[in-house]
């Protein structure tokens, strides 16, 4: 691995790091603080198992992400375009690394 | 005089409805008679209605099994259980026992829950007149809109179950398998499903059916105090044995109204570890009464329980666990009946807070009288059958 491949992928964790906290912070917002104390949000944390997200949980989450990162991040459209079994095993890591990919296009 | 088949599936909430309108088809001098799983409607039919088995005896064990493995499941894992794990294959088991029943029985008509796919497909097969009995308002209103692959996943397996059972192809063409080509009965309003409701032309809202019930088990009449509030709490018979934390919650959250509320929670038994005097949990208990005594309702959002309390202008709180019940708890707080809390995560105080807002802020029992008269205009079970007889 040269260096400058190096250099991107601490980039992109770094990158990647950030938007995580960003997305537990706003998940910590939808689900209420007490409850998200039991629970660590992590890249293989599941919206549903895990955190018990629900329809309109997801669209509050929806909002967020618009207000914060624009039209960078198209939500409507990363989850419309999932099959049932993606939407039942959908962790905040798939949702982190695809808002990672919009902000490094953008 | 005709005869008139009923085919259900093996959930109480969706036998209910078709009792009523049974019955009533019956005292117009229809013969009428159901075929399911005797485990489940054994007790919900009187004793002189007609039963025939949707299935060999053995199958309990599947059932077991089924439910088994579905405890637990929510939201999108739920909803592709439901279709895939358990309509879908359901379809399949119950195909033989609707079709000897409709020979046997001689059907002129079906009357098919919306679940019990069996007859939708045993109707189409044999050309005969059907009519969906639509027990939830949930597939009339598009809740795909975040998810839009979710509703094309429905109808694709739907029509390879038309295929797999050898539909012909112009039959099924006439469409999904929810919904009669000739009538589609939603035991609801408009005014609480709201405008938004995509409703086929063949639909007719006809207000919940509630006709007459054989109510299970008596209850304690004396101990209800005229000098406090009645509040009734009811999690659905699918998830029984696993509402133990929710129910636990209400005990909490209940705890310090003794003053002026008592509260008759149905619940499996062992699921609340201690309860105070002005709460009372019963394995079963005769809803349809009990609610004449009530002021407000804490549910699941089960479209039966939700619509008899509505049916009674009562306020509620809902928190939906699975399946329809997010759609329907929806339709609570958009109407204004009620409020919505987070089933896997509501705290005491914050349950407190919707109960006692529902009891005293006098807007929520507004709303649900406006609802209770637009049901009574629907006219019910009565209603369902003269449509029914339109058919005939």
């Amino acid at each position: 691995m040269s260096s400058t491949e190096l250099t991107d992928v601490v980039g992109d964790y770094a990158a990647e790091s950030a938007v995580l906290t960003t997305v537990r912070h706003m998940l910590v917002e939808v689900i209420g603080e007490d409850y998200a104390l039991a629970v660590d949000i992590d890249m293989d944390t599941s919206f549903n198992r895990d955190l018990e997200l629900e329809s309109i949980e997801f669209v509050t989450l929806s909002a967020k992400l618009r207000e914060h990162y624009g039209n960078t991040v198209n939500f409507a459209a990363f989850l419309g375009d999932k099959e049932v079994a993606e939407v039942a095993e959908l962790t905040v890591g798939e949702l982190v690394t695809y808002i990672s990919g919009c902000v490094a296009r953008d | 005089m005709s005869r008139i088949l009923f085919v259900v599936p093996p959930l109480a909430g969706h036998v209910l409805p078709t009792v009523a309108l049974g019955q009533e088809l019956a005292e117009r001098g229809h013969d009428v008679a159901w075929v399911g799983h005797t485990e489940v409607a054994c007790r919900l039919l009187p004793p002189e209605l007609t039963l025939f088995p949707a299935e060999r005896p053995g199958s309990e064990t599947w059932l077991t099994e089924t439910y088994e493995r579905s405890r637990g499941l929510r939201g999108p894992a739920a909803f592709q259980f439901l279709w895939k794990d358990f309509l879908v294959p359901l379809a399949g088991r119950m195909i033989a026992g609707v079709e000897a029943a409709v020979h046997e029985f001689g059907a002129d008509l079906l009357v098919v829950d919306q679940q019990a796919l069996a007859g939708a497909l045993i109707a189409r097969k044999h050309r005969l007149p059907w009519i969906t009995s639509a027990t939830t308002s949930a597939e009339l209103t598009n809740p795909f809109t975040m998810v839009p692959k979710f509703g094309e996943w429905v109808r694709a397996q739907l029509d390879e179950l038309q295929r797999a059972q050898g539909i012909r192809s112009d039959d099924a063409a006439l469409g999904d398998l929810r919904f009669s080509e000739h009538l589609v009965l939603a035991y609801t309003t408009e005014s609480f499903v709201g405008m938004n409701a995509t409703v086929p032309s063949q639909c007719v809202f006809v207000g919940p059916s509630l006709g007459k019930r054989v109510e299970s088990g008596d209850y304690d009449w004396d101990w209800l105090d005229p000098r406090r509030q009645h509040v009734l709490v009811s999690m659905g018979t699918i998830d029984r044995e696993n509402n133990g934390r929710f129910l636990n919650t209400v005990v909490e959250a209940v705890a310090p109204l003794a003053h002026r509320v008592q509260v008759s929670i149905a619940a499996a038994p062992g699921l609340i570890e201690r309860s105070p005097d002005h709460v009372r949990v019963r394995e079963f208990v005769p809803q349809l009464d009990l609610l004449k005594h009530s002021a407000a309702v804490v549910c699941h959002g089960g479209h039966n329980t939700v619509c008899e309390s509505l049916a009674n202008g009562l306020p509620l709180v809902v928190a939906p666990i699975r399946d329809d019940q997010p759609i329907i708890a929806e339709q609570v707080v958009a109407s204004g009946v009620g409020r919505r809390v987070h089933f896997g995560r509501v705290r005491p105080a914050e349950l407190r807070e919707a109960i006692l807002s529902v009891l005293d802020q006098p807007g929520y029992r507004a709303a649900a009288e406006q609802i209770q008269s637009s049901f009574a205009d629907a006219g019910g079970t009565v209603t369902a059958a003269d449509h029914v007889e339109k058919l005939l």
